[in-house]
Order: structure tokens, then sequence, then C-alpha cells
């Protein structure tokens, strides 16, 4: 009987060629999405879960009052002195671990140097993550403050094989490390990833800001491991009152939150993780399963149009003494014979499209098909697909009565004034329609964003990492830049200009309200040029002038700074920052940097002294950009050959900001394309197969004079209406749904009446298109031939 | 071996009201073939289809061999019918995805024969039916004689102790239709029992008995007395 089932599906596939094209490409083209979203969602859930032992690792976070109580910020950044003090008070902790955040730096085995990702460690984090060493040990692997741990690929870049445990590295083109171990490269689902790992000795003589044990510097992650059997919330509850004893000033709270969690449910609101980039894998989770129920839906949709054909079939077999059970069960084995060739296809496309979503979404995606689990996965692609796609047309049409069936021309019973087609189609255009729009909103979003004003002139603006020699003489740099006529302009500042990451509560000015300081500022420290290189608009006062020795003493405000200050006329004012006192020389206007789409934290700008950092230069845009480049970089590699030229454009980093929106917008387009294609191959099967039903009615009325636009119109009504109510549900809903998005942005667009319009009319041209193909067709026919038909 | 007494159909739509089978009382003996006739609309088919439990009356009785059918469930009305019954329809009703040799082992298969007996039996009525050099074709690829041929076949593989057949050569020429009728005949004489509607004279000459309906109701019975000597 199975067997026989077989054949019956595979030969009824043969005779519906189109059918069966269109449920095998919508079907291949589902499942695809499924799969990729399968491989996508198990990489994003496994993010740190490669170790059982980081279980009970978490992270130390903590939050940023807004001095009115609540919470701007919650951020995993701590103080040095937090770890220590921890490591002594806690026993319920197993072990305490500081760790720096990832930077970018030079390392050199001879004449071979490269600027790889460094993090500086103390030895815990072995306890931590779960590293495979290949050589070295946990134990005496970061235990000298001059070795270093490095990743596998990291060895063979710098030496080009493996067992370099005791070669002899340079850091920075000032520090000789010898290597200490080799682990395994990490997963790129990883958090706190590095290519090289260092101790934390040896960070405090790079970084005297680490040696220091302080209270009010939150540039440093603390990682804790919790002893079996410890509730986090015990931990939570003595870290309140051992932050109010230690006799800290420290008046940030702290909290600890699971590590394994981070990657997923890193967004905080108040203090509580609200979600984060698990509302990305959820929406990638409903597209994809939305297209596949789209293409269920294409099956169930033919399978029942045809079912005049198969009622028959059922009638003879019912007659033969075939129960309702056994056919069901034909019905699911047909859709299963689908979804098994469509999976075999999806699985071939999937591997073609891997390397290409790879790099799209910059993760590292593989089917395992070595693993078991993968076949028991695809198993069950294949049975909830069938069953999804099978299970309505197997009782649908086993449920005809026998003569009626038999009789073929008996008219269906039905119990709404709709049937249940016509609404499989309005669902699927109302997907289709949601997606168009919310692929317009983004579009919308994202050239909002794009086109706000960043206060900056990006255009010939390129920074530069001030490092090695150039530290100690940029001033020369600077001079023989200027002389050679590639630069107009150039400063060196603490931070990267799109960048800040000096965060401080450390300020006190003129009519202070509160007795400290709550609120978070920013501070960036330079030389001469800021505001000159930069092009950002000066509203009151002036920029750093070298005629002006006592402006190493001054500051220049934001214009949210000043406000948030509320000094009414902030020049001359003397404040503290950092204990400095400090004279406002300058406001300027608020400019773009770390998030486009928020307002960022009050700033301050003030002289200091050069501690490296970044270079911003102004390209003279007299000569060509070409030139400009060759010039900067054979200055730089004159003056600090150790280094790379490393120069970034600044409008490609303000471009880069916008990374995830883009991504958002790239996939809706991808998904609503897909959408839209799956719909209208259902909708076209639709069509084919109503004219084929009413090429008699056809032929009969252009014997009568019907004209061919008469029976277009005929064919594509039905269908247009379908097409029109689904607009109607989907419209105001998906607007709805775009502008509650809309909402997470503090800057954003308005859904306005042209996506509306857009989307409406995108949508009705398609369908239109499609269903005028088959319409043509169908009314050019020859009557005769379609009056012999029958 | 059939007695029907006081069948009672009515086919109702929103509008109109169909009185198909209004008193009907009809006894079929076993090893008979019996024709019945009437005018479009008289009911014969809904008749047929009662008999063949396709359909269900409003009331009376339908006896087969003793058992009261028309009080069974569903599920044992379709085990009886796989196991007693065979069909033959005017338009021969073959699954056009089946080969000749799959659409005549279907009733065998709903009857959970195994699978060498299948075989041996289909081939068994291939060879009668003379069809043999046709067992691996699909019905489309046949003329309508051998379609039906088949469609006879099917009906009596599984030896079903009743056939019925609805016009069984409304779709056939008269040389093919008479195949046909010559089949039937031949099966009925090695014993089984038929029961036949149709339009044509011609058909209903070869069985024993032919009764006439008309608006539901048997208004005669005629005993074909150049076939039926045998039976008396």
């Amino acid at each position: 009987m199975f067997k026989l089932n077989i054949r019956i599906a595979l030969r009824s596939l043969l005779r519906n060629k189109p059918a069966a094209l269109i449920n095998i490409t919508g079907l291949t083209i589902g499942l695809t999405a499924c799969l990729m979203l399968l491989l996508y969602v198990t990489y994003e859930r496994n993010f740190d879960r490669h170790d059982a032992r980081t279980t009970r690792v978490y992270g130390v976070m903590t939050n940023v009052p807004d001095g009115k109580g609540g919470i701007t910020a919650t951020f995993d950044g701590t103080t040095t002195a937090l770890a220590p003090m921890l490591r002594q008070s806690l026993p319920a902790l197993e072990a305490v671990c500081r760790l720096s955040y990832g930077s970018i730096r030079l390392i050199a085995s001879g004449e071979h140097a490269f600027k790889k990702e460094a993090r500086f460690a103390e030895p815990e984090i072995f306890q931590m993550y779960g590293y495979r060493f290949l050589s070295g040990d946990s134990t005496t692997a970061l235990a000298d403050p001059h070795s270093v741990v490095l990743t596998a690929s990291m060895a063979k870049t710098l030496f080009g094989r493996l067992d370099v445990t005791g070669s002899r590295l340079r850091y920075q083109d000032q520090y000789d490390l010898k290597v200490t171990a080799v682990i395994e490269d990490l997963p790129l689902n990883s958090s706190n990833r590095f290519d090289y790992l260092m101790p934390w000795l040896f960070y405090e003589t790079v970084d005297p800001s680490a040696k220091e044990l302080n209270w009010t510097n939150y540039s440093f992650i603390t990682l804790l491991k919790l002893k079996p059997g410890i509730a986090p919330e015990t931990v939570n509850k003595s870290l309140v009152t051992l932050l109010k004893s230690s006799g800290s000033d420290s008046e940030q709270p702290h909290f600890i939150f699971p590590l394994q969690r981070l990657h997923l449910y890193g967004k905080f609101e108040q203090g509580r993780s609200v979600g984060g980039d698990i509302e990305q894998v959820r929406l990638f989770t409903a597209l994809a399963l939305g297209i596949l129920l789209l293409a269920c839906i294409n099956f169930m949709n033919l399978a029942t149009a045809r079912a005049g054909r198969r009622a028959r079939e059922v009638g003879v077999k019912k007659t033969l003494g075939a129960d309702r059970r056994s056919l069901v069960f034909q019905f699911l084995t047909e859709s299963m014979v689908l979804c098994l060739i469509s999976v075999a296809l999806a699985v071939a496309l999937a591997e073609l499209l891997i390397p290409a979503f790879n790099s799209l979404l910059r993760v590292q995606l593989n089917v395992g098909y070595f693993n078991g689990t993968t076949w028991l996965a695809l198993l069950a692609i294949v049975l909830f697909t069938g069953i999804l796609a099978g299970s309505y047309p197997a009782f649908y049409l086993s449920s005809f009565n026998v003569i009626g069936s038999l009789k073929r021309n008996a008219p269906l019973r039905r119990f709404l004034p709709f049937s249940m087609r016509q609404v499989l189609v309005v669902v699927q255009f109302c997907f289709a329609v949601s997606l168009i729009v919310a692929t317009l909103v983004i579009y919308k979003q994202i050239s909002y964003i794009k086109n706000r004003p960043l206060g900056v002139e990006v255009q010939a603006l390129v920074e530069m990492p001030l490092e090695g020699n150039l530290k100690t003489r940029f001033e020369l740099f600077k001079k023989r830049l200027l002389a050679s006529g590639a630069v107009s302009a150039m400063y060196q500042s603490s931070v990267k200009l799109a960048h800040h990451s000096s965060n401080f509560t450390d300020i006190r000015w003129p009519g202070m309200q509160a007795a400290v300081n709550r609120v978070m500022f920013n501070k960036v420290g330079t030389g001469y040029d800021f505001i000159k290189t930069n092009g950002i608009k000066m509203l009151a006062g002036r920029d750093f002038s070298p005629a002006l020795p006592t402006d190493s003493g001054g500051v220049l405000l934001s214009a949210r700074a000043a406000k948030i200050m509320g000094l009414k006329d902030p020049l001359g004012k003397v404040i503290q920052v950092m204990g400095e006192r400090r004279t406002v020389i300058g406001v300027f206007a608020d400019y773009v940097w770390d998030e486009p789409a928020k307002t960022n934290n009050p700033m301050v700008v003030q002289m200091e002294p050069l501690r490296g950092g970044s270079m911003t230069m102004r390209l003279n845009t007299a000569h060509s950009l070409e030139d400009n480049i060759a010039a900067i970089s054979k200055i730089a590699r004159e003056m600090n050959p150790a280094y790379p030229v490393e120069l970034s454009f600044m409008n490609q980093v303000y471009a880069g900001k916008l990374e995830s929106e883009r991504l958002l917008g790239l996939l809706s387009r991808i998904f609503g394309g897909l959408a839209i294609l799956i719909s209208c191959l259902g909708l076209y099967g639709l069509v084919s197969f109503s004219a084929e039903q009413r090429t008699r009615e056809f032929g009969v009325r252009r014997v009568l004079g019907a004209t061919l636009l008469n029976i277009m119109q005929l064919l594509s009504a039905a269908f247009l209406k379908l097409i029109a109510v689904a607009l109607v549900i989907a419209v105001p809903l998906s607007c709805a749904l775009m502008n509650t998005w809309l909402q997470g942005f503090e800057f954003h667009t308005s859904v306005s009446f042209w996506t509306i319009a857009v989307a409406t009319l995108l949508t009705l041209a398609l369908a239109l298109v499609t269903i005028g193909l088959q319409a043509v067709q169908a009314a050019r026919a020859n009557p005769v031939d379609a009056l012999k038909y029958e | 071996m059939i007695t029907i007494e006081n069948l009672q159909k009515v086919y109702k739509t929103e509008e109109i009201e169909t009185t198909a089978l209004n008193g009907i009382n009809m006894h079929v003996a076993e090893g008979e073939f019996v024709s019945i006739m009437g005018p479009s609309g008289c009911g014969k088919s809904t008749l047929l289809n009662v008999m063949g439990l396709l359909d269900k009356p409003e009331s009376g009785s339908y006896r087969f061999l003793d058992t009261e059918l028309l009080t069974l469930r569903d599920r044992d009305r379709s085990a009886f019918r796989k196991k007693n019954m065979g069909f033959v329809f005017q338009n021969f009703n073959l699954i056009d995805e089946l080969t000749v040799f799959e659409n005549i082992e279907l009733p065998l298969i709903y009857n959970k024969v195994n699978a060498s007996e299948r075989k041996k039996l289909v081939n068994e009525i291939i060879e009668r039916m003379n069809i043999v050099n046709r067992n691996k074709h699909f019905p489309q690829q046949l003329s309508g004689g051998q379609q039906q041929r088949v469609a006879v076949a099917r009906a009596l593989v599984n030896r079903p102790k009743l056939v019925l057949a609805d016009e069984p050569t409304g779709n056939l020429d008269s040389a093919h239709g008479n195949e046909v009728m010559e089949l039937l005949c031949e099966l009925n004489e090695q014993g089984t029992t038929i029961v036949m509607v149709t339009h044509s004279a011609h058909d209903a000459s070869f069985s024993n008995r032919i009764v006439n309906l008309k608006d539901g109701h048997v208004i005669s019975e005629k005993i074909n007395k150049s076939r039926s000597a045998e039976l008396i």
C-alpha cells in the first residue's frame, strides 16, 4: 500500500508538471530559508556555550544613573578595584578575573609584524573559558608577566607553524614577550575573543590606568565564576552591601549577568535585560517560518484547487473499500514525497548560499553532515512541512462523499461565503504586503539616519591610529604632513572621532545643584585644531589657540554639555574635570558619534598631553586623493617603520555605523522578495487552474461576442478582490508594527503616505502581471478548441 | 439473496425536495442477473447506490443474506462493501495514475490480501478478461472497450457475491458494448449475482429479469424467459 501510494504520488507529480514545479520551487525556497534559519539560530544560541564550565560564569554589569533615580544605560565595564575586593570578600565565588577590552595592537615575530586583536587577562580566565591547549598549559600560560598566549591561526600567521612555544615576539615594537601556549582558535560565536592574550601583570606595565586600583574608571571587564549551587541573586545582594561598606565612593550599582546570555539578551533598560540580539533571532525565525508557510499554502491551494480531478480517484477508492484513514495517509504521502524532493534541493541550495550568508551576517555557519542531530532535524523538517502542507488537502480530499465525487461535477458544499483557498491567498498576500511595507520603512529609516546632519564634514577626512614612534614625534609628523601639502589640517586625540569610550562622572560646574554629578560625560583629550580639522560648528567662543598659552587649561563644551550644566553664558566659566580646574573657552554644536540614531552623552574637549590614540586629518582637496594618501603613507613609514599605515576614511566609518540596520534592510529585501515570489507563483498556479476550468465557459462567451478584455477582466476580478482584501488587512497592521519599530530609535522617520502607496501599487502591479500572463493566454485560446475540449 | 422493503429516499436542496425512492420493494435471488430500467430521474441509479452501500435511504430495510445493512455503522458498511460487492461504472472510473494491473489490484490491497496472492488473482482475472498484453498500460492508453474490461476485471478480482453495474455500456459503441454484456452474462452463468442499471432494452435482454421504475416506484417486472429458464 505504501509503495503504491508513493507510486501514485510520483506519477501524479509527473502528470501535473506545472503544479509540481510551482510546489517544488516554493517549498525549496521556503525550506532553504528554514535551513539557514536553523543553522543561524543554532549558531546564535550556542554563543559562549562551547564549554560546560562557562555555565557558572557571570559578567559584572554597571548601571549608569541618570541623576534622577533612574538608569540611563547598562554596560559591562567595571573598575580595577572591584575584582580584588570581590576576590577577598565573597566566598561564594570560585574565581574572579579582570579582562581588558580587545584592541588591535602590533605584534611582530622578527620582520613579520601584524596588527591583531589583543587582550589582557588574569590567569583565572582559564577557569572561565574552556580553551583547548595545543601546547603549554593553563597553570603556567599567564604566570610570567612577559608571556603571551596565541591562537592557532595567530601562530600560523606569525610563524607559519603551531609548535612555537618558547618563541619570542615583540609587542607594539616596545616589549619582548615569550610564547607560553598555543590554543585552538576561539569560535566566532564566543564573546571576549582575541588573537593573542597577555597577562594582566603586563597590562599594568603598558597602561598605568590598569595598575592603579580606582573606583572611577570603568574601562575593564570583570568576570566571576560562582561556586556550584550558588544563586546569582545572593551574589547580587551581597554585592550591594559590600560596595556600600567598602568605603568606595562608587555609586554605580553593579549586578552580575550570565555570560552565556549576554550576547542574546544584552540590551538593558533601567538595569533590566529587555532582549537584544534575541530579537533579531526571533525576527529571522518568524520570517523563515513565514516563507515556509507561504510555500505550504501554495501546496494546499493547488492541491485543493485540483480537487475536482482527484475527487473521482477518491470516489473510486472509497467504492473499492478504502477507508478515510488510508486516503488521508495517501495524500500525506504525496506531500511528504514533495517535501523530500524539496529538502534535498534545499540542502544543496543552502550549501551554495552559506558562504555568501556567512560573509553577509559575519557568522560561521556550516552544515554538520556527520552529525546525527542534523539528519534528525532534516527529517523533522520533512515531517513538519509535509504535515503542515498536506493535512488540509488530505482531510479535505478524503472527505468527499462517494456519489458526489464520482459524478464529478457535483457542487461541493460550503459552510462559509468564502472558501478556505481564498482565505489562504489573503493570508499569503498579507504576509507579502507586510514585508514590502517593512522593507520600505527600513529603507526610509536608514536614509533618514544617513541624511541626518553629522555635524562633521566627513568628506576628505581620514583617521589613523597614533602609535609607535609617532606618539613621541607627533608634532614633527604633523609639520611634515602639512608641509607636504597632502593635509590641510590635523589633530591628535585620545579617542577616535566617531567612537568615544572615555565616559566619566567626576565633573563639577558653577551652580551645580547635586553634591555629586551622576550624569555620564564624555571626554576627548586633544591638541590644537580639533574644531578646524573636523569642520564642527562653533556656537560660541573659539578653538584652542597656540598663541594663547593659557588655553592648555581651557575646555570646549558640546552644546548638550552646556545645556545639562545649565550655564547661561558658559564662556569664561571655570569647571572641574576629574579634579582639574578648566576654563570654558568655547561651545560647539553636537555632532554624531557612536550610535547615529541616539543623543550622545554630553562632551568636554580639553588639551591633554600626548598619550596615543588617534590622529584625524583633513586631506588637501587641491591634490588628488591618491597623491595625498601616497604622501601620508610615505612620511608615516619613514617615521614609524614598525607599524603598517592604516588610514580610514571617515565617511566609511560613519556608514559602518548603520551596519545592523543595513543588514536588517538586506534581510527584509531578500525575504520580502522571496515572499512575493512564492505568493505570485501560487497565484499563477491558481489562476492557470481557474482558467483551465473555465475554458468552456470562456469559449461560449467568446462565441457570444465577449472581447479579450472582457475575459481577462472576468478571470482577474476574482483574484484581484482577494489581493485588495489582503491590502486592506495588511497595510494598517504592518504600518502600526513598523511604527513601533521606529519608536525604538530616538531619531526616526515616520510611515508616510507614499510608503503605503508604493506598497499598495507594487503589490497590485505584481499580482496584475501574474494574473494577466494567464488571462491573456486563456482569453486568446481559440473558442472552438475550448468548446471541443469537454 | 437481497431483500429490499419499503425504501424511501429524498434529496433535499435549499429550494426543492426530490423523492428519488418512494417505497421500493424488491428481491434478488442468488445467481440472478437483474436489470433496472426506467426514464431519467426515476431513481434507478439511487437504488443501485443504496444497494452498493454508497448512499443511505431515509427509511426502509435492506437485507443481504439475512444481514440488515441499513443499520450498520459507516465503517462496517465500508467493510461489508469491500468484501461482498464489485462495481462497474458507465465512465469506467479507473485511476489514471495506476496501470491496468495496479487498478485491478487495488480492491485486493484494501482487502489486505498478501502480495503473492494478489499477483496470482490479478493475473488470473487478466487472463480471463483477455487483456494480458495490456497490464502495464495506463487507462488513457486503452480504448473504451478495453477500459471497461479492466473495470469489470477490477469489480470481479475480489470474487464478490454481487456485482453492481451502472450503465456499463453507456460510453461504448455497440460492438464493444456487446462484448461487455457477453462478459457479464458469462460471469452470471458462472454464478455471480448481477444487478445492472441500463437505458438500453438491448442490454436488458441479456438479463434474467427486468425491473421497471418510475418516480421512485417499481411499476412492473418482467421475467426474460429466454435467459431465466435454467434458473427456474
